[in-house]
């Protein structure tokens, strides 16, 4: 048994919302996943042009990894979310932060 | 689309992808029986939050999102792991579901070079969930092998009656079949 939660008053206060730190979505070369495949993940998840979704697949697989998307760090978790629906190995970290 | 496999070839995936939909099914009921049966808190996110795998092929499928930060990594894992899990679940049951529907092939069908052959027709959701599904258990054998780039020289020099050589093919043959899907989807992105 509960009884309805009593009025706060608001402490004032001039606090100003400070916008999201920009995140990103990485995601990491593995030996499984096919060139093909991950470029079709970046095209039709992202919705990026082929050479676009190339150009990252090639990153990621020579590189190590490859910046994906960038954003508010929920709209980074959803992409990291769909990725690891896709069975790509994605993390996300703050814009700068090296892996 | 359309798909023709030999009979031997979908009874392996038939195997393979009824084997997947118990791994990823599997965990979370056995780590807390206690809540595992409850849909009231399963509605709201809570029971069995799951912990971080130990099996290196279920951390494959479920990674870590966060490289260097164990209680955010923990938190994602408790928001996302058991929706994606279900999602992986419902698109291996689809395949399943796809693979009992066959048809024979008829014999004055091209793809028929001989040999009995079944025929799959797949609409675009049903592709989508061969898409994922292929892609996992590719993961799953490639990750219980140890699969690395380029060690293909490798798993050929295996002896023949090494069952990792025959693992390994099968998980070749899965690429193949993969490759062919992703290549006919690629075709209607552009």
């Amino acid at each position: 048994m509960t009884t309805a939660p009593a009025e706060v008053e608001r402490p004032e206060s001039d606090e100003v919302v400070v916008p999201d730190t920009p995140w990103t979505t990485v995601v990491w070369n593995d030996p499984v996943n096919l060139m093909s495949y991950v470029t079709y993940v970046f095209q039709s998840y992202f919705g990026y042009a082929r050479g676009k979704a190339e150009k990252l697949m090639l990153d990621v697989h020579e590189k190590g990894k490859a910046i994906v998307s960038s954003g508010s760090r929920e709209a980074m978790e959803r992409d990291v979310e769909a990725m690891h629906g896709y069975g790509l190995w994605a993390t996300m970290q703050k814009a700068g932060d090296r892996g | 689309m359309t798909a023709a496999f030999h009979q031997v070839e979908a009874e392996l995936l038939r195997s393979l992808v009824g084997q997947l939909l118990e791994l990823v099914r599997g965990e979370p009921a056995q780590r807390d029986p206690r809540q595992a049966g409850d849909p009231l808190a399963a509605a709201f996110g809570l029971g069995d939050d799951p912990t971080r795998p130990t099996d290196p092929v279920v951390l494959r499928l479920f990674p870590d999102a966060y490289r260097d930060d164990d209680e955010s990594a923990a938190e994602f894992r408790r928001f996302t792991e058991r929706g994606l899990r279900e999602a992986k679940a419902d698109a291996a049951a689809a395949v399943l579901a796809s693979l009992a529907a066959v048809g024979p092939v008829e014999p004055d069908d091209p793809l028929d070079s001989g040999g009995e052959k079944v025929r799959l027709h797949l609409d675009a959701d049903e592709a989508q969930a061969w898409l994922r599904t292929l892609t996992d258990l590719r993961l799953a054998l490639g990750t219980r092998l140890g699969v690395e780039e380029g060690d293909e020289e490798h798993w050929q020099a295996l002896p023949d009656d090494d069952p990792r050589r025959h693992i390994h093919d099968v998980y070749d043959w899965l690429g193949w079949v993969q490759e062919t899907l992703v290549r006919a989807l690629s075709a209607g992105l552009d």
